[in-house]
C-alpha cells in the first residue's frame, strides 16, 4: 500500500462510519411516501453537508449525508486513455448487475464513476461496519484490478505480436 | 486458438466426404463464408457428382488485374476434372467457379488430400496473385541495382529509391485497402483498417505498439513493422487518399522472407490473415476482460453479502404475532 | 454499414447440439456438441478450472503454452519464448475436439448450457469466440446474427447475450428468437401448411427432454408450457436394455443408436403389431455392426422396432414415475391455453427435434389426440344439445423436423426485412443492453 493511500483510506473509512447514521424518515411532503432524501433533496433542513475526500486530482470521493441515505460516489483514478476504457468498461459492467448488489446506485452522480446509495433499509439488513468494510474494500480492489486488466492487456498484445511475427521465418 | 487457419473449414470438409471412398452423391446448395467480405458457394447444378465451387471476393477486380487467373489455372489447371471458370461463364453473383466432377478424380491418397487442401486454400490463393508479381518485380529490381552487400538488412537505405515504382493497390474491404510495394531490396506491404468501435481503437494501439517493439526486442527474423494513425505513410501518399480515421500498418518483408517458393507462400499465407488475426486477437482481449470482470462482480457480491445480518429464526417467528397474540407460520 | 450482402449467421445452442450455419441453407454447416475443452488448473484448485485465475496471470502455469501452440498450427519455437505466461483462456477446445481432448488427462469437459439456458457465461463466450472464428470463418462485423433462446428465458439473460455479442464481438446486428416460434415457421415449408400463422403448438423432443409448447401469434403462452422427460436419450437406453436381454453380441450406446435412427417406427397398435411379427418373422431385422478390428457383428433387430418409439405413447413400459402419454400432455396444454386461440393450437401442431422423426409419429399422435378430442366435443354436445362446429386436428410433420429450429432461423434471416427487425451494434451503444428486451416479431411473408 502506498504512502498516501492509506490515510486517504482510513479519512473515507472514519467519515463513512459517522456519516452511516440513519434513521427512518417519511417523506415531508408526500403523505405515507418514504424516499432516499439524499436523492429528491427537497426538504432541505434534513440534508447535511456532503464531504470530499480528495485523494489527488483524480481520486476523490464524495459522501453526501442525509437523514435516511447517503450516498457515496467514486471518481477512480485513469491516468490514461486505456485506463478511461478500462474503468469504463468495468463500471458499466457493474451497474448492469446493480441488482446483485443492493447498494449500487444504477447511475453514477455526474463527474464520478460509481456511486452507492445506501438507506436505513440497508442499514438494517446489513451490519454497517461491514457495509463500510465493503465500500473500502471496493475502493482498493478496483484500482487493482484496473491496473491488472492493463498489465494483462499489454501482456497479451506482446504475446500476440510475437507469435504473429514468429511464424515469418 | 492462437493463430486463425488460412484454410476453409468448411470447404475441407465438404470435399473430404465428397472424395471418401463410398461416397453416396447428394445435392448441395450451400452459402459458406471467409473473412474478408468473401462468399463462397458449392452446389450441384446439373449432377449430383459434379460440384461447383464458386467464390465471391470484394476486390475481385483489382486481383484479375494483377494475375489472380492465371495463378488459380497454375493451381488447378493441372487436374483435368476441374474446370475454372471465369467471367462470363461463371456462375452470376460470383467471381470464379471451380467445377470439380467427383467422378473423375482418380488420384492416391495423398495427391487427394492435396488437392483437398488446395480447395480449401482458395481464396488465399486468389489474394497470393499481386503479392507473387510484387515479389517477381521485387527480384527483377534486385538484379538491376543490386543491394550493397556491407547493408544487410537494408534498414537505413532510402525507402524512396524506387518511388516511382507502381503500388499494387486491393481495396479488399472497400473502405480498407493493402498496398504493395516492391523496391530492389524489400517488398513493402501496408495495410489500411478502420476501427469502427472507439474501445477497439484504442485496444489497437497498444496491440500495434508491441508489433512494432516485437521485432527490436526479440524477434530479428520477422518483417519490420510500422504503424501509423491518420498517418498516410511516405510509400503510398500519391495514391491513398488523406483519411482522419485509418490506422496504417506497414510490414517490410526483407529478401529472406522472399528467398524460396516455400517461405514466399508462407510470407503471402501470413501476412494476408494479418487484419482478421488483428481484430480477432481485439475481441479474445475484450472476452478475456468480461471473464475477469465476471470473477470481480463475484467476488464484490460475496464481500457485500457478508455484512448481511443473519435473521434470527427465533426472532422471526416472534415477530409473526396478531394483534390479538396469535402466532402464525408464514410458508 | 458495409455489411448489406453478407449472409446472416444462425446460431441454435442448444443442451446438446449446437447448429451453426448461414441464412439461406437448408440445414447448418455445422452440428457438434455444446461441449468445451478446457485445460485443467495446475494448482490445485482444479474444481472450478474455468476461473480466469484471478490476479496471477503473470505468474502461473508453466506449461500451459506449449499445448496451446501445439493446438494450433504455429511453430515449436513460439512455444519456449513464451513459456511462461498464461494464455489459458486460448487454450481449449469445443464441439467434438472437445470430447476428444477431454479423454486425456489434462482437459476436462463442460457442457455450458443447462436445459437449454446458459449457465456459464466465460465458456459460452469462449464457445461462441471460436464458432465464429474457427468454424463460420467470419469476421462478426460483418455478418447480422439470429440467435436462438428457450422459452422463458430471463431477459437478463438476453442481456448478457448481446453484452456478448456487441462488446465483445461487436456484431453488425442481433435478433434472439424463441426456439418454438422458429419451429413454427419451419413448418411452413410442409405442404400441409397454408396460412403460414405463429399460432400453433410445437412438440420440440431433442435429446434430453420434450417440450410441449402453445404459440400464439408468434408469443409463448408460458403458464400452458409442458417438460416430458421421455426423450432420445431414454428412447436409445431402452434399446440398449433390450439388445442386453436378449444377449446380443453387440449392445453398445452406438448400436443401440444406430438402430434407433434406422429401424424404429411408430404403430398403430402394439397388441396387432405384435402378432403381426410373430406371423412373419420377415418383420425382423438384422444390424450389421462393423467392428474396428473390421468383423462384422450380426445384431436381430426386433420388437424394439415398434416398442422403444412407443414408451411416447405409453410412458409405463419403460418409467415407473412418469406416466402420462404424449397425446394427454398435448392436450392439457392446448385446454390450459386461453380459450380463443384453443382451436388454432389444435389445427397446427408442430414437431421438431430428432426424436419426433419415427415414421408415422405425427400420424399416431393425431390419431390419438383426434380420438380425445371428438369425445369431448361428443360430450358437450349431448349434454348442451347444441350441434358442436367440431374441431380440426392437425399434426404436421415435414422434411426439416430434424434441425427444424435452426431452419426456421435461417428462413426467417434470409428475407429482406430481416436487418430491419435486428437491433445493431448503433441502437446498442445509444441504449444499452435492455434494447434486446424486446424484439419485433416477423411478419407474415
Amino acid at each position: 500500500m502506498s504512502q498516501s493511500l492509506k490515510p486517504y483510506l482510513t479519512a473515507v473509512r472514519h467519515s463513512l462510519n459517522s456519516a452511516l447514521c440513519l434513521q427512518d424518515f417519511s417523506s415531508q411532503l408526500v403523505e405515507r411516501h418514504n424516499y432516499p432524501e439524499i436523492e429528491n433533496k427537497r426538504t432541505p433542513e434534513i440534508l447535511l453537508n456532503p464531504l470530499y475526500i480528495s485523494r489527488n486530482e483524480s481520486e476523490r470521493v464524495l459522501i453526501e449525508p442525509s437523514i435516511n441515505s447517503i450516498r457515496v460516489s467514486l471518481k477512480i483514478k485513469q491516468s490514461d486513455e486505456i485506463e478511461e476504457i478500462l474503468v469504463d468498461k468495468f463500471t458499466r459492467f457493474l451497474t448492469k448487475r446493480a441488482e446483485n448488489f443492493l447498494i449500487l446506485r444504477r447511475v453514477p452522480i455526474e463527474g464520478y464513476d460509481i456511486s452507492f446509495l445506501l438507506t436505513n433499509y440497508h442499514q438494517e439488513v446489513m451490519m454497517k461496519q461491514k457495509l463500510v468494510d465493503f465500500i473500502i474494500e471496493f475502493m482498493e480492489d478496483v484500482d487493482k484490478e484496473i491496473s491488472e486488466m492493463k498489465l494483462f492487456l499489454n501482456a497479451r498484445a506482446r504475446f500476440v505480436a510475437e507469435a504473429y511475427l514468429n511464424v515469418f521465418d | 486458438m492462437l493463430q486463425l487457419e488460412p484454410q476453409n473449414l468448411l470447404i475441407e470438409e465438404t470435399f473430404n466426404t465428397a472424395l471418401a471412398p463410398g461416397y453416396e452423391p447428394v445435392s448441395l446448395d450451400r452459402i459458406l463464408t471467409d473473412f474478408d467480405f468473401t462468399t463462397y458457394h458449392i452446389s450441384t447444378p446439373q449432377d449430383k457428382t459434379k460440384i461447383l465451387l464458386s467464390i465471391g471476393i470484394k476486390c475481385w477486380s483489382d486481383l484479375s488485374k494483377y494475375g489472380a487467373l492465371e495463378l488459380l489455372q497454375k493451381k488447378y489447371g493441372g487436374y483435368s476434372f476441374v474446370k475454372i471458370l471465369s467471367q462470363g461463364s461463371c456462375e452470376p453473383g460470383y467471381d470464379v467457379s471451380l467445377y470439380i466432377d467427383i467422378e473423375q478424380v482418380q488420384l492416391d491418397d495423398e495427391a487427394k488430400l492435396e488437392l483437398i487442401n488446395e480447395l480449401s486454400l482458395l481464396k488465399r490463393n486468389c489474394f497470393a496473385a499481386p503479392f507473387l508479381k510484387a515479389f517477381a518485380r521485387y527480384e527483377v529490381l534486385a538484379k538491376e541495382t543490386p543491394v550493397d552487400p556491407n547493408n544487410l538488412y537494408g534498414e537505413d537505405s532510402a525507402a524512396t529509391s524506387n518511388s516511382n515504382e507502381e503500388v499494387l493497390k486491393l481495396d479488399y474491404r472497400g473502405e480498407e485497402s493493402i498496398y504493395i510495394k516492391p523496391s530492389n531490396d524489400r517488398v513493402t506491404v501496408i495495410f489500411s483498417t478502420v476501427f469502427n468501435d472507439e474501445t477497439d481503437k484504442i485496444f489497437s494501439k497498444v496491440f500495434l505498439q508491441e508489433f512494432s517493439d516485437a521485432r527490436k526486442r526479440s524477434i530479428q527474423k520477422a518483417p519490420q513493422v510500422i504503424n501509423s494513425h491518420k498517418e498516410v505513410p511516405l510509400e503510398i501518399q500519391h495514391i491513398a487518399p488523406p483519411s482522419d480515421d485509418k490506422t496504417y500498418i506497414t510490414f517490410v518483408l526483407f529478401p529472406r522472407h522472399l528467398s524460396t517458393e516455400d517461405v514466399k507462400w508462407n510470407s503471402i499465407t501470413h501476412i494476408q490473415l494479418f487484419r482478421s488475426y488483428f481484430h480477432y486477437h481485439i475481441k479474445i482481449v475484450k472476452c478475456y476482460l468480461h471473464q475477469r470482470m465476471r470473477f470481480r462482480v463475484q467476488s464484490f457480491t460475496k464481500i457485500l453479502n457478508r455484512a448481511r445480518r443473519e435473521v434470527d429464526e427465533e426472532e422471526l417467528r416472534a415477530e409473526r404475532k396478531t394483534a390479538s397474540g396469535r402466532r402464525f407460520e408464514v410458508k | 454499414m458495409s455489411s448489406i450482402n453478407t449472409p446472416a449467421v444462425v446460431m441454435d445452442n442448444g443442451t446438446g447440439f449446437t447448429k451453426l450455419g448461414f441464412a439461406g441453407n437448408d440445414s447448418p454447416s455445422w452440428v457438434f456438441p455444446t461441449a468445451i475443452a478446457t485445460r485443467n488448473t495446475s494448482t490445485g484448485s482444479s474444481s472450478k478450472p474455468m476461473a480466469p485465475s484471478k490476479p496471477s496471470f503473470l505468474s502461473s502455469g508453466t506449461g500451459n503454452s506449449n499445448s496451446l501452440i501445439a493446438g494450433s498450427n504455429a511453430n515449436s519455437k513460439a512455444s519456449s519464448i513464451h513459456g511462461n505466461r498464461d494464455m489459458a483462456d486460448l487454450d481449449f477446445y469445443i464441439g467434438d475436439y472437445a470430447l476428444e481432448a477431454a479423454k486425456g488427462p489434462s482437459y476436462s469437459l463442460s457442457y455450458p448450457i443447462r436445459h437449454g439456458q446458459i449457465e456459464n457465461w466465460d465458456q459460452m463466450e469462449r464457445f461462441w469466440e471460436t464458432s465464429i472464428f474457427k468454424y463460420l470463418k467470419c469476421e462478426p462485423e460483418d455478418h447480422y446474427f439470429l440467435l436462438t433462446e428457450p422459452p422463458l428465458n430471463p431477459p437478463e439473460n438476453r442481456e448478457n447475450t448481446a453484452e456478448i455479442m456487441f462488446e465483445s464481438f461487436n456484431c453488425a446486428g442481433l435478433y434472439i428468437a424463441v426456439q418454438a416460434v422458429l419451429a413454427l415457421a419451419a413448418s411452413w415449408t410442409s405442404s400441409k401448411v397454408i396460412d403460414r400463422s405463429l399460432t400453433g403448438t410445437v412438440i420440440d423432443s431433442g435429446d434430453g427432454v420434450t417440450h410441449v409448447i402453445p404459440v400464439a401469434e408468434g408469443y409463448v403462452i408460458g403458464s400452458a408450457i409442458k417438460n416430458i422427460p421421455i426423450a432420445g436419450r431414454d428412447i436409445t437406453s431402452f434399446i440398449q436394455t433390450m439388445l442386453r436381454e436378449r444377449g446380443e453380441a453387440d449392445s453398445s450406446l452406438r448400436t443401440a443408436e444406430q438402430i434407433k435412427q434406422q429401424f424404429c417406427y411408430v404403430c398403430p397398435d402394439i397388441v396387432k403389431e405384435f402378432r403381426k411379427y410373430d406371423n412373419d418373422p420377415e418383420m425382423f431385422a438384422k444390424y450389421i455392426v462393423d467392428t474396428v478390428s473390421h468383423k462384422k457383428i450380426e445384431v436381430d433387430v426386433g420388437y424394439e422396432r415398434f416398442l422403444a418409439p412407443e414408451i411416447f405413447f405409453n410412458p409405463e413400459i419403460c418409467s415407473s414415475d412418469f406416466l402420462t402419454p404424449l397425446p394427454i400432455i398435448v392436450d392439457q396444454v392446448i385446454q390450459a391455453s386461453p380459450i380463443d386461440v384453443r382451436k388454432n393450437l389444435y389445427k397446427n401442431i408442430v414437431l421438431s427435434g430428432g426424436s419426433t422423426m419415427f415414421k408415422d409419429f405425427g400420424r399416431r399422435l393425431q390419431r390419438d389426440l383426434k380420438t380425445m378430442v371428438n369425445e369431448r366435443v361428443e360430450a358437450s354436445e349431448r349434454l348442451s344439445g347444441a350441434k358442436s362446429s367440431g374441431v380440426q386436428v392437425q399434426v404436421i410433420s415435414h422434411k426439416r423436423q430434424r434441425n427444424a429450429v435452426w431452419f426456421g432461423g435461417s428462413l426467417m434471416a434470409q428475407t429482406s426485412e430481416f436487418k430491419s427487425y435486428c437491433h445493431t451494434k448503433r441502437d446498442y451503444d445509444e441504449y444499452g443492453p435492455n434494447i434486446v428486451r424486446n424484439f419485433s416479431l416477423f411478419s407474415v411473408p
